[in-house]
């Protein structure tokens, strides 16, 4: 398996998850982010020791945007076709086969990839069994 | 003909087309199925099937590589417009580059895309070796133990 | 004007005849996409036919709002008792069984007109397109085995492809085989309830053949019309669905001989039409760019062509020789002459004036 082009570190700048306001005190409202508008609302007027709401300043740099720890990103195939498209990026790509491909193509996909030397990130999916 | 270009090619192209592939995912890249695309980019400079000259190379059947290139000026003659040639899986990898890049870049065909015909090149020839069986997998823990 | 490109036209086995015909003054229209996007938009509406829900669909209950100061939305509510519907919320579209949110009526806007002279205009610049090979690729067509863009196939041989596999055997001959095979394998389920509503598979086009009324007769079309994704079409009622299916330029089209010969008299007879013009008659722009009539009025680059080099390791003159050179050229002669280990001839200087040194110190 071909590992990755060298990379500037990958930094998250923010590793936990956004939680909605008040998520923890309904069970009926999901942690899902939303924003929150309410003209006294204390998250949205950042007061200390409220939720941190998202903001443009926790992106990730340019460079490491969209990596997995590996370096690579992640290019969803279906078919041997579309693994064969990574044959000239195997340094930057890796292959993520789609859940809705049954496990006899999976072996075919996963074969291919491995002639073209091209990572792939679910190998084992639908293909393995538990011992 | 005069009224259609490259350039217009292109542009009326560029936004979708039947080689393009994308994706929404993992930074949303763009990919083309074109056979003379040598790095599989969808861009301008690798778009075989708009520009006049254009390379792709693609394994050959019976192992090593075939090198398709466009002739100028029969752009609108799909069945006679491609020249093939076919470097086999008997010749080293040495020789087999260095007539790849004359024949792309020496003749003043398409000098930008030696690099890129050469690493193709190469790709294909390292995919077609026979594939290493993966080390034995070392089991630990309780798997070790059952062993 | 310089000589008109011509087409060479095709025999039955698949051979060039020998015999070539003029390129129509069609071909060269100029190839506006966004003209036959925005044609084709509307043209593709003006099959449809109305539909819309009940005009009484979750209106069917005589419900009336309670008001306020009953602790419940003010929606209006079924009346009555006995059941469970007495009560509950109707007409509403947030209530089940309420009407939709604004209800689709059959007066709809459906249909768009579409003015003749624009209708022309996508017609040609889509003709136009359907001779570009790389057009006819880009939008998906097998023409890898086709000896020539626009196909043109003599006019003889289509009177024998009265038979269905006569005619399937014509096109393999041509090298649109690929294509109609393409074709008839895309047949595919179609997703959602469109299979219900008569439109149950979905599948791509295959090549269209454009043949003449006239000339041909019409009995062309039949060996024809059974072939999955093949569609035929007589010269003088083209129509821009089929031309750009979807709005995308390049359909691939098999032209008869006789049609072709036809279609610059069809264009004529058009009356109030012209051909539209190209602006700009070269669409080549690096040949525009580099032809000696720009070059020549071209002033000459200013400055110096200069490349900035980034990411250059920075050299020390101290230690490269060369580096040094470029930057003092009397280096060499210096190193050369062996100045800079010379030692002054004529022993120490004169000792300086002590007025001198008392004035350095001084302040």
């Amino acid at each position: 398996m071909v590992s990755a082009k060298k990379h500037v570190p990958i930094v998250k700048k923010r590793t936990k998850v956004f939680m909605r306001h008040q998520s923890d005190r309904f069970k009926c409202l999901d942690s899902k982010w939303r924003k929150p508008k309410g003209i006294d609302n204390r998250v949205r007027r950042r007061f200390r020791g409220t939720l941190a709401m998202p903001s443009i300043g926790y992106g990730s740099n340019k460079k490491t945007k969209h990596m997995m720890p590996s370096g690579h990103k992640a290019f969803l195939v279906s078919n041997v076709k579309d693994v064969e498209l990574l044959l000239m990026h195997n340094k930057t790509y890796a292959a993520e086969i789609a859940h809705n491909v049954s496990s006899r193509k999976r072996v075919e996909i996963i074969a291919r990839a491995k002639q073209l030397s091209v990572k792939v990130t679910n190998p084992k999916a639908k293909v393995t069994t538990e011992v | 003909m005069s009224n259609i270009s490259a350039d217009l090619i292109w542009e009326i192209t560029r936004k979708q087309n039947a080689f393009l592939v994308k994706r929404t995912y993992g930074g949303a890249a763009q990919f083309s199925r074109d056979p003379l695309n040598l790095t599989n980019i969808h861009s301008r400079t690798h778009a075989g099937f708009v520009n006049d000259k254009a390379v792709g190379i693609v394994p050959n059947e019976k192992g090593g590589v075939q090198v398709i290139s466009k002739k100028p000026g029969s752009a609108n003659k799909p069945a006679t417009g491609l020249y093939k040639v076919t470097y086999g899986k008997n010749k080293s990898s040495r020789k087999t580059y260095k007539s790849i890049a004359s024949q792309v870049a020496k003749s003043g065909y398409r000098g930008d895309l030696r690099q890129a015909a050469v690493a193709r090149a190469s790709a294909i020839r390292r995919s077609q070796r026979p594939v290493k069986e993966d080390p034995p997998k070392k089991t630990r823990g309780k798997h070790a133990a059952a062993n | 004007m310089a000589s008109r490109p011509t087409v060479t036209i095709i025999g039955a086995d698949g051979k060039a005849t020998g015999a070539t015909e003029v390129l129509p003054k069609v071909f060269s229209a100029p190839i506006r996409e966004d003209i036959v996007k925005q044609v084709h938009t509307g043209m593709a509406k003006n099959k449809r036919q109305p539909y819309s829900v009940s005009e009484k669909a979750g209106h069917q209950t005589s419900a009336e709002s309670w008001g306020t100061g009953r602790a419940v939305a003010r929606i209006p509510r079924v009346s009555g008792g006995g059941t469970h519907r007495a009560g509950q919320a109707a007409f509403g579209n947030m209530c089940r069984s309420g009407r939709m949110f604004a209800p689709t009526k059959i007066w709809r806007k459906w249909h768009v007109k579409v003015n003749q002279g624009q209708k022309r205009y996508a017609t040609a610049s889509a003709l136009a397109a359907s001779a570009s090979a790389p057009l006819l690729m880009a939008r998906g067509h097998q023409v890898y085995t086709v000896p020539e863009v626009p196909l043109v196939v003599d006019s003889a041989a289509f009177t024998a492809a009265e038979k269905t596999a006569a005619a399937l055997g014509l096109l393999k001959a041509v090298g649109a085989g690929p294509d109609v095979e393409k074709a008839k394998k895309s047949k595919k389920l179609r997703a959602g309830k469109g299979k219900l509503r008569g439109r149950r598979h979905r599948q791509r086009r295959g090549p269209l053949v454009v043949y003449s009324a006239q000339a041909d007769g019409t009995e062309v079309a039949k060996g024809f019309r059974n072939i999955p994704g093949v569609e035929t079409s007589p010269v003088d009622a083209l129509n821009l669905l089929q031309l750009a299916p979807g709005g995308h330029l390049g359909r691939f089209i098999v032209w008869t001989s006789a049609a072709i010969k036809e279609l610059d008299a069809i264009y004529e007879s058009k009356s109030g039409f012209n051909l539209p013009a190209n602006v700009v008659s070269q669409a080549d722009l690096t040949r525009l760019i580099n032809s000696s009539e720009i070059q020549s009025v071209l002033n000459a680059p200013k400055g110096v062509a200069r490349t900035k080099r980034s990411q250059v390791q920075k050299k020390n003159p101290l230690r490269n020789k060369q580096i040094l050179a470029r930057q003092n050229p009397y280096a060499a002669a210096f190193a050369k002459q062996g100045l800079g280990s010379q030692k002054s001839t004529e022993g120490k200087g004169k000792p300086l004036p002590e007025a001198f040194k008392t004035q350095l110190t001084e302040a």
